[in-house]
């Protein structure tokens, strides 16, 4: 059978089957795109009956993004960008350190202390959100940016990821350099940081995502519309919290929420790759 | 403080003490890089400390403690009380418990399945398989909350999946109406945002198994459904353990569809634990109480993967 299916016939077949399951799954981000620049009142129009005018808009206008910055979405979407790049930034520099340590420097307990960090900071953060929220309102870090950052700043595969990438570095780079006399910290900046350049990408991709996708966090420690961070802001907009619910400007704030974490994974497919052969699936 | 909590910094000096004189350089090189390394692990071990431990053991502690109705008085201890009254008194913790237990299996089941079709479909011999593949994954790339919003208003009623329904002349449906109706509509959103991201899993692991297999099967004779299920499907076992029990566990915390679309209903039927914990924080106000549901929370996701664990690997 499989001999038959590699055929041409078989495999144009097959291609129109991966073309129709894409497309299942493909139909809502075109959907989607295109009611972001269709005029408002068109957004239900063609639904009864379908037409090609579903999908794709028989007017295009910028309105949408428009109303989208009048109730204050560009604000929500800068404080996402802030937390995000600050979280990913902040989050490398102290996991780059950590993982040099758990895979280049040599101590007892260094198995341990790696199992303790990895297990901890993978169990899902949504478990200590509610009680963490309420110790932050304690600490006066609601509605700041420090309070919205700083749970963003750990992650058990970043961790991991950096770690094995640091294992891989051979041996005697870092004996060469010692015998030269340079530090720990020379040789981890120096010779370990320039060689992990596609790791590092991977970990501060994953921990920009990790915040840029943060709802649950964002909603218990910033409710002031100027913290808000975009998904909250739509959430809100979705509810009609801001005059009544603006369809098309919501279409428009999920274009500006979805654009910056597609460009980015695109542009880094290769990158991404890597993070997904580390989860451990392969071993 | 917080280099104890790793053992980094203790274990070095007591491994340096006790062998000084057998091995002098070696001992003092362990010491010397056990420092270096409590120095590079202290700001995760600080985050470790204040961001993870500390709200757990507060969890714990509150768990155990009542606020009096006056709000400045101090909180009470009640030992296990708090959990007395969930599991015997709550209307609604039990009801959000077997709701959310039958949710996630529908995911877990349905999206084990639908990532593993979607894997083989997409290693088969086609034309530009990896466009194909791209367009699947791509959902993943936007921000759930984004999804699940987008996704409300294709499940209007004057919406546009009623539309393509009607069209094929499927019928319309109030979704979020019943039960069964809102459990299809969040497992349509869930799995739109994810399968690709588990497919790519396992085409990862697909991409493990050795060509020669494969082929020295085809030479004995065995027909495709034959390869699969005694040499395709084995190979993947540790795979598909993997997405089965990672599944699990995210979608335990599954909070944003209930929390923007149904706010827990129909009749409670979404009202899954995240969202139960939220509204008893914050809506009820009895923190001592959701502090307690964590602990529970927690306690049944780990019994959960332990016996997930179990099933899948007998053996090791």
């Amino acid at each position: 059978m499989n001999k038959l299916l590699s055929r041409t016939p078989g495999k144009v077949i097959l291609t129109l089957v991966g073309i129709i399951v894409a497309w299942a799954f493909f139909w809502p981000v075109v959907w989607m795109t295109g009611s972001a620049f269709r005029p408002e009142k068109e957004i239900f129009e063609y639904f009864q009956p379908i037409s090609i005018h579903t999908l794709i808009p028989s007017n295009y206008t910028l309105d949408n993004f428009r109303a989208a910055i009048e109730v204050g979405f560009g604000r929500a979407w800068f404080n996402s960008i802030v937390v995000s790049l600050a979280s990913a930034a902040l989050g490398l520099a102290i996991t780059v350190p950590a993982a040099f340590a758990l895979s280049v420097l040599r101590f007892r307990g260094r198995g341990l202390a790696f199992a303790i960090l990895f297990v901890t900071f993978s169990v899902p953060f949504e478990l200590v959100a509610i009680p963490l929220a309420s110790s932050f309102r304690d600490w006066g870090l609601t509605n700041t940016y420090t309070g919205l950052i700083l749970p963003g700043l750990a992650n058990g595969f970043a961790i991991l990821l950096l770690r094995q990438f640091f294992a891989g570095v051979p041996e005697q780079l870092k004996e060469a350099a010692r015998v030269d006399g340079a530090g720990w910290f020379r040789i981890m900046l120096q010779i370990y940081v320039p060689l992990a350049k596609p790791a590092l990408a991977s970990a501060g991709l994953m921990l920009f995502i990790g915040q840029w996708q943060a709802y649950l966090w964002p909603l218990l420690v910033a409710d002031k519309p100027e913290m808000q961070v975009g998904s909250v802001a739509l959430a809100n907009l979705q509810a009609g919290a801001v005059g009544g619910t603006q369809f098309g400007a919501i279409f428009a704030g999920a274009i500006l929420l979805s654009i910056v974490p597609t460009v980015i994974m695109l542009s880094m497919q290769r990158v991404f790759v890597l993070s997904i052969a580390s989860t451990g699936v392969k071993g | 403080m917080a280099t104890d909590t790793t053992g980094v910094e203790r274990a070095p000096r007591e491994h340096a003490a006790g062998r000084t004189e057998a091995v002098p350089l070696r001992a003092r090189t362990w010491q010397r890089e056990g420092l270096v390394a409590a120095a590079f692990l202290a700001p995760s071990a600080i985050v470790l400390l204040v961001l993870r431990l500390y709200p757990t053991v507060e969890a714990l502690i509150a768990s155990a403690q009542r606020q009096p109705l006056n709000i400045l008085a101090a909180p009470v201890f009640v030992g296990l009380d708090n959990y007395r009254t969930l599991l015997v008194e709550s209307p609604t913790f039990w009801p959000s418990v077997a709701a959310t237990v039958i949710f996630v299996t529908i995911v877990v089941v349905a999206q084990t399945v639908g990532a593993l079709a979607l894997g083989l479909l997409y290693t088969q011999h086609m034309y530009a398989t990896r466009w194909w593949r791209a367009l699947v994954f791509l959902p993943i790339t936007i921000p759930m909350a984004v999804s699940t919003l987008v996704w409300q208003i294709a499940f209007r009623n004057d919406g546009v999946v009623n539309g393509f329904l009607s069209a094929l002349g499927l019928g319309q449906y109030n979704y979020f109406a019943t039960r069964g109706l809102a459990y299809f509509a969040f497992l349509t959103i869930l799995s739109w945002i994810g399968l690709g991201y588990w497919m790519a899993l396992l085409i990862a692991g697909l991409a493990d198994v050795p060509t020669e297999v494969r082929d020295a099967a085809k030479v004995d004779g065995a027909g495709a459904i034959r390869t699969f299920f005694s040499i395709v499907l084995p190979l993947l076992k540790r795979p598909l353990a993997f997405v089965a029990v990672a599944l699990t566990v995210t979608n335990f915390f599954t909070f944003i569809p209930e929390a923007v679309i149904t706010q827990g209903g129909p009749r409670d039927a979404t009202r899954f634990l995240m969202f139960e914990i939220y509204t008893e924080a914050y809506s009820n106000g009895n923190t001592n109480r959701a502090s307690a549901e964590i602990v529970l929370l927690a306690i049944i996701i780990l019994a959960i993967v332990a016996v997930e664990f179990k099933l899948i690997a007998p053996e090791d």
